[in-house]
């Protein structure tokens, strides 16, 4: 059925360093990567992370100045962008205006001097797997961003790359169709099994999308891992900030050992937590969702730790509520969620907010 | 409540302001129509009707018939075709050297693409021939080393050369707009999919920079087949626009092969802005989206700088022979049978200025008035356009841009024909200043209204909104916030025009009448016909060439300061 042979191949970053102006400006700092073969990776910061420089690092754009670039067990850094057989998706889809779709599609074929009907035969097939068939005679500015996007992943796929790197495939794409493309994206790498490498900034595009996520910031890695690691198991206050919303308060460890360690923080007391801690200060983050508010006097579950808190605002997301609450001076954001006919608490009201140590997770920095 | 008559305004601006648009529209039509429409359309007509007024093709039969004709037809083509290809082979390697490599030399090659645009080529023809000619500076220090002459200078290829230095910035400007508009994440996505070097060159980076090379041949193409000074001052008459001048003021005013001349350039240009329009439609290749990366640039190899400086000195140097030989010959006591000047001399400019103060006060006038009428219709037509979204403005646009397809020549032939008989006071107003005046500001209209569009375009239509909403009507928002937002564009045109009609010699050179009327590029002309005025001729031409030059650095500045994205070719 689907007439591409993608081998599973894996990437393997070993201290990669990128820095301009002389050492400077520091782009990429000591960058070390295990991507699993067939995996859907994707490279997760703000603007300015280094995330971009890595793809490109990683097509052959950007020269490493340090460090190994291992595809498939054999190192490329110093193989020139032509040859590596890495497929790139461009953020603009870089779709050259002077050719048609199919042109467009054949060019990475023909310049490797495949047979003419065999190009024809995969051209075709290549566009019907992207739902495009029949597209071939057209121009890409014929086409809506969509198609275009398509366009693009075709030409890369055809050429059966080793790996698939994209670069904010999504960002030109209005909100509906950015939500149909990233299923689409994913059931294609499913079908093909190729690995894939994905740029994003988009968190949400990151953690629907994606097997691992490394976060990265400063041309750092932070952090890799699983999507629903990422999200509980925050390594550090960059990812849980960037990792969807959390409150950070400021907590001392008065007790740790191989059973656990004692915790103690301004706003919600004394706890206990799971983990055996190595240092003597740090935060505690909690989610939003993970507390719950009632009106005061409300009983809550034995191990719950409870304290009262004032409404100060709230913002109506859809989905759910947001409160912006204050604990004495402090201020605390709780999420609840929303459905039809849950009341909601006004500003000015007293409330009762009650959290389950489980949720808190330590940040030493 | 009665609604403030400015709020009702800013709800339907239509309505109101229509009437008085449509005032100003048809004036500009009306003057459309008088001094292009109506010359054009006398040479056309008398091109094809006989005596009685029977149409006719046997002016063009006895056109071709005319052996001098059919060579002259042939010159003029071939003539024009070499100097596109000459132009192109210049500029591409130049055009490509800026967009993709990293040094100094960039300065040096945006340098070349004003220096030549600045000295007409009718002038820097008689300069050349001082270098390049039979009895040239080189030709003299080849014939002393090595007993060679090479006759750079006669006949098609000397004037050729002449075009070629003249007009190859045209090709430069466009192609390196184009090139540098290209994303290159296009030549990226090439390089993922397995190409490089030359072939990514020819298939991807040209390609998409092709819809410039294409604009910048056409306007040479066209360009270099109007042409009348350089062939004149060449001394070559086997060729069109030779031709007609030489039949209607020999042959006179009657003799219809002047008329076939005329509008077979008028179909040639035609036939090269419609080449260069079916090339462009549907392509706007200038794929560089806001934030992208231009083409990756890199450093050039020492084997690479020794060609690429070579090629920029061995260009520069020819770009500059016509200005340092014009400069010699205004200070120049003797030079003849010599590569340099025998002895040097500050009376040619003394002689100018007691005896040329009068061509400079015409030039001034002449240029000054029509530049001033082309502004003026030119922010009419844009703003009836643009704002007021008049459909007939659409039609005056292209009217206005039509003239750009109407050598001069030809519309001074126009105007001579057209306006025979004609009295203004007693006097014959094919004889009066005024039309010379009225050409130059038919044939730079198109300058000026594309300098005014462009500014217009970039002004954000609610900035005229906000003053509407605070109370101004129309005429008062034109007045205080459209025409000031404006002054940048407006400034460019005017210079532009006044600059380009200042050194106009096709025209200029058919209507003027009496040497108390002639500009300071008919006076250029006159002085250099014979030997002992080419002193003073060239004294002339390089005040007019500073003119030019300060002109063309303000204008540049105007646009800058505007940020405005497009070369204006002129």
């Amino acid at each position: 059925m689907n007439p591409f042979t993608m081998r599973k191949i894996a990437v393997e970053a070993r201290n990669i360093a990128v820095s301009y102006d002389g050492g400077k400006t520091r782009v990429l700092h000591d960058i070390n990567l295990d991507i699993h073969p067939g995996e859907f990776f994707a490279l997760l910061g703000p603007s300015g992370s280094g995330k971009s420089t890595l793809l490109r690092l990683i097509a052959g754009f950007v020269p490493a100045q340090g460090g190994e670039l291992l595809v498939g067990g054999e190192d490329v850094s110093r193989v020139p962008a032509h040859l590596r057989y890495i497929g790139m998706v461009f953020q603009s889809y870089a779709l050259w205006p002077h050719m048609t779709v199919a042109q467009n599609v054949a060019f990475g074929l023909v310049e490797r001097k495949v047979a003419r009907h065999i190009i024809d035969k995969k051209v075709e097939a290549m566009l019907d797997l992207v739902g495009l068939s029949g597209y071939g005679n057209r121009r890409p500015n014929q086409l809506s961003g969509g198609q275009q996007q398509r366009v693009a992943l075709a030409r890369t796929l055809v050429i059966e790359p080793r790996v698939l790197l994209l670069d904010e495939p999504l960002s030109n794409l209005d909100a509906k169709l950015r939500v149909q493309m990233r299923q689409e994206l994913k059931r294609l790498q499913n079908t093909l099994g190729i690995t894939t490498i994905f740029v994003t900034h988009d968190q949400e595009e990151a953690l629907t999308t994606c097997d691992r996520i490394a976060v990265m910031d400063g041309g750092v890695i932070q952090q890799v891992g699983a999507p629903e690691e990422l999200y509980s198991r925050p390594v550090n206050r960059f990812v849980a900030n960037f990792v969807g919303s959390i409150n950070l308060l400021p907590a001392n460890v008065l007790a740790s050992d191989a059973s656990g360690s004692e915790v103690e923080c301004a706003l919600f007391g004394r706890f206990r937590l799971a983990d055996q801690l190595a240092v003597s200060a740090g935060e505690i983050a909690v989610r939003p969702l993970a507390m719950h508010l009632a009106p005061p006097g409300t009983p809550a579950r034995p191990d719950d730790i409870v304290i009262s808190a004032r409404i100060e605002s709230r913002e109506f997301m859809g989905e759910f509520v947001r409160y912006e609450l204050k604990a004495g001076d402090r201020p605390l954001t709780v999420d609840q969620s929303h459905r039809t006919h849950t009341a909601l608490f006004e500003s000015g009201s007293e409330v009762r907010v009650a959290v389950s140590p489980a949720e808190f997770r330590f940040l030493a920095d | 409540m009665t609604p403030q008559p400015a709020l009702r305004a800013g709800l339907a601006p239509r309505v109101p302001a229509k009437t008085g648009a449509t005032l100003v529209a048809l004036g500009i039509a009306a003057f459309l129509l008088l001094f292009l429409v109506l010359p054009v359309g006398t040479v056309i007509y008398v091109a094809f009707t006989d005596g009685a007024g029977g149409l006719t093709l046997s002016h063009f039969a006895s056109f071709f018939s005319l052996t001098l004709m059919r060579e002259s037809f042939i010159g003029s083509l071939s003539v024009a075709l070499a100097s596109v290809a000459a132009a192109s082979a210049i500029a591409l390697p130049l055009a490509y050297l800026t967009v993709r490599f990293e040094f100094r030399g960039a300065v040096l090659i945006q340098t070349l693409g004003v220096l030549p645009l600045i000295m007409p080529p009718f002038v820097g023809a008689v300069a050349m021939q001082m270098i390049f000619g039979k009895s040239g500076a080189i030709n003299l220090l080849l014939g002393d080393h090595f007993d060679l002459n090479i006759p750079f200078m006669e006949g098609l290829p000397g004037v050729v050369l002449v075009e070629t230095l003249h007009y190859f910035p045209f090709i430069l400007l466009n192609l390196v707009a184009a090139l540098a508009n290209i994303d290159g994440a296009m030549e990226e996505a090439a390089q993922n999919l397995g190409s490089t070097g030359f072939r990514l060159f020819r298939r991807i980076v040209f390609p998409l920079a092709m819809p410039g090379y294409i604009a910048g041949a056409s306007l040479v193409f066209v360009k270099v087949f109007d042409d009348l000074g350089t062939p004149l001052v060449l001394n070559v008459t086997n060729m069109l626009a030779p031709q007609a001048y030489l039949r209607i003021t020999s042959v006179g005013l009657e003799d219809p092969i002047g008329y076939v001349i005329s509008v077979l350039m008028i179909a040639f240009s035609l036939f090269a802005m419609w080449l260069s329009a079916l090339a462009l439609k549907g392509r706007d290749y200038s794929t560089l989206q806001r934030g992208g990366a231009a083409l990756a640039r890199r450093r050039l190899n020492w084997w690479e700088a020794v060609l690429a400086y070579g090629w920029i000195g061995l260009v520069l140097l020819l770009t500059l022979s016509p200005h340092i030989g014009l400069l010699l010959l205004s200070f120049a006591k003797v030079w003849s049978f010599s590569p340099l000047p025998d002895a040097y001399t500050l009376e040619h400019y003394a002689t100018i200025f007691s005896e040329a103060p009068a061509m400079m006060g015409n030039t001034l006038l002449y240029c000054g008035l029509a530049a001033a009428i082309d502004v003026a219709l030119g922010v009419a037509i844009a703003y009836l356009m643009i704002r007021v979204k008049l459909r007939a403005a659409r039609a005056l646009d292209f009217a206005a841009s039509a003239s750009l397809a109407i050598p001069g020549l030809v519309l001074a032939i126009g105007y001579l024909r057209a306006f025979k008989g004609v009295e203004i006071g007693g006097y014959a107003f094919t004889g009066s200043w005024l039309l010379i005046m009225l050409a130059y500001a038919v044939r730079r209209l198109p300058y000026a209204l594309r300098a005014c569009v462009a500014a217009l375009q970039q002004m954000h239509a609610s900035m005229e909104e906000a003053a509407a909403n605070l109370g101004a009507t129309r005429a008062r928002t034109l007045q205080r916030v459209v025409i000031p937002l404006m002054a940048g564009g407006i400034l460019a045109g005017f210079v532009t025009s006044f600059i380009t009609a200042a050194v106009e010699l096709s025209a200029t050179i058919l209507l003027t009448t009496s040497q108390g009327q002639a500009p300071m590029s008919y006076g250029i002309y006159l002085y250099m016909q014979s030997i002992a005025g080419r002193g003073p001729g060239a004294a002339l031409a390089i005040i007019a060439v500073l003119v030019v030059a300060a002109g063309t650095y303000a204008s540049n500045r105007f646009i800058r300061s505007r940020s405005a994205t497009r070369e204006m070719p002129r």
